[in-house]
């Protein structure tokens, strides 16, 4: 099916040799060759391989599936399909784009001219065995995890192939087992900015989480007031605590025995306290309680009045209250 | 009366019986680590004035205690074991200041300030100094929430004995 391909020019010159035009010339020359042997010879398995160069979508895909057993009749649409959706992929093509869709047989000239040179040098070698292996490997992987359109995936694939179609260009379909990355149009997509970009998004994850965490973070905008809030934050935490443990030490004598279970039953009330719901959903929204408790505080200063001396009998009245008008109902 | 408390605990927390949310299960931790502790401290040293760093020292063990499960609690730990004074929260104020004072000499510089500041940061909690940035933020906040905790379980037992 490739002899056709192959002419006694080729024979003398490698593909890497040839300069552009001497290529589109002798591509040229050929076409009529081509048409006729491809046409003739009913090979779908060049067709397969012409058709899935640098298509990166399934659109592009699956009228291929669709076609491939058409190969004389839709054997122009389809690739004036193909290259409607690869033009932004594909290097260079996009000067001679408008040709493609006028002249079907030109098309398939310039996809051979546009295609990855050790792809095409393995054709004219005969290797075609391998390519076809290649290119259905690529394929199967594209089809099995469902590439979206454009701006999906791309990682890690070291070989040379793909670097090069990975140099430009939104998304690439690429080995498919490692971290899915949002390569965005333009950007670089070496291995290097890839892995940063993976780590950025990641630090960005965790700091939205900071900010949710943190009371009043969220008036503020960029890394760095969100950073500072969280450091006051922590501070003025670590400080509550030392103040408190100050206090601690001051009247630890008096400790009562009984403080220990005293204790726990007013975490449950002051958890009770600040929320006007049902018991049933406490556990799910205890956490929040101790940022609702500080933001109330304030200052660390313990001798204004404290959600947390209620007990367990207050809960009833408080359901319907906010904590500072416990207060009035402490029992001791 | 212990039978009572222990019923009443056992009604509360049913609720979900499979799933006690991890903030209670650290306040039960912490006050159960921190006020026999203080009992101690109160029954040995009788005489004599209870010793703020000491206190402090019980406060920072009783954290770290309760809250095993994070990569901070390590450290601090570590800190804790290896030398008698707690150096955890006492450098709090002075780090204020440090803050300040970078802040105005970055300027512009965001990358710097930013950088700046995460180094703060890993300097607050315990241990972060020796993770890497990512880390450091996660632990960051489960490092606050405990902190919080502490806070209102320091309160209560104050408030308790007042």
């Amino acid at each position: 099916m490739l002899e056709g391909l192959v002419s006694p020019e080729n024979l003398s010159l490698s593909y890497a040799d040839m300069s552009v035009p001497e290529r589109l010339k002798w591509l040229q020359q050929h076409q009529q060759q081509e048409v006729l042997s491809l046409s003739s010879n009913d090979s779908p398995d060049l067709l397969q391989i012409l058709q899935f160069h640098g298509s990166n979508n399934d659109e592009l895909l699956q009228s291929t599936f669709s076609h491939f057993q058409m190969v004389g009749s839709g054997f122009g649409t389809n690739y004036n399909m193909g290259f409607g959706h690869s033009h932004e992929a594909m290097d260079g093509c996009i000067s001679r784009t408008s040709s493609c869709q006028i002249h079907p047989p030109d098309t398939m000239g310039v996809m051979l001219k546009n295609s990855e040179e050790n792809r095409a040098i393995s054709l004219k070698n005969k290797r075609k065995s391998e390519v076809k292996t290649r290119e259905e490997e690529k394929t199967e992987k594209k089809i099995k995890v469902e590439a979206e359109t454009e701006s999906n995936i791309s990682n890690k694939e070291a070989s040379s192939d793909t670097s090069k179609e990975t140099s430009k260009g939104a998304s690439q379909i690429q080995k498919l087992d490692y971290i899915h990355v949002r390569a965005r149009r333009g950007e670089a997509t070496d291995r290097h900015s890839l892995a940063e970009r993976a780590r950025r998004e990641k630090i960005s994850k965790k700091m939205k989480y900071l900010q949710d965490l943190v009371p009043g973070c969220n008036t503020v905008t960029g890394k760095a007031g969100v950073l500072d809030e969280i450091i006051n934050y922590v501070q003025s935490l670590q400080r509550q605590v030392e103040f408190l443990s100050m206090k601690l030490a001051v009247i630890n004598p008096e400790l009562e025995l009984g403080v220990e279970d005293l204790s726990v039953k007013q975490f449950q009330a002051a958890y009770f306290t600040n929320f006007p719901v049902v018991i049933a959903s406490k556990p799910s929204v205890m956490v929040d309680v101790p940022l609702f408790l500080l933001d109330q505080q304030g200052s660390p200063n313990l001798s204004v009045s404290n959600p947390n001396q209620t007990s367990i009998d207050a809960p009833s009245e408080s359901w319907e209250t906010q904590s500072q008008s416990l207060f009035a109902s402490v029992l001791r | 009366m212990e039978r009572q408390i222990i019923n009443k605990k056992k009604r509360v927390f049913s609720v979900e019986p499979n799933k006690i949310p991890p903030s209670e299960v650290f306040t039960r931790k912490y006050t159960s680590l921190l006020v026999p502790a203080l009992k101690k401290l109160n029954m040995n040293k009788n005489s004599s004035q209870v010793n703020q760093l000491t206190v402090k020292h019980e406060v920072d063990m009783a954290l770290a205690l309760s809250a095993q499960e994070f990569a901070w609690s390590r450290f601090l730990l570590q800190k804790l074991s290896s030398s008698n004074n707690p150096t955890t929260t006492t450098s709090s104020s002075s780090n204020g200041i440090r803050i300040q004072e970078r802040s105005g000499k970055e300027g512009g510089h965001e990358d710097g300030e930013r950088e700046e500041k995460l180094r703060e940061l890993q300097k607050l909690l315990p241990g972060g100094e020796e993770m890497n940035v990512e880390e450091m933020l996660g632990e960051i906040g489960n490092y606050i929430k405990c902190l919080e905790l502490q806070t209102i379980a320091l309160k209560s037992i104050v408030q308790d004995t007042t």
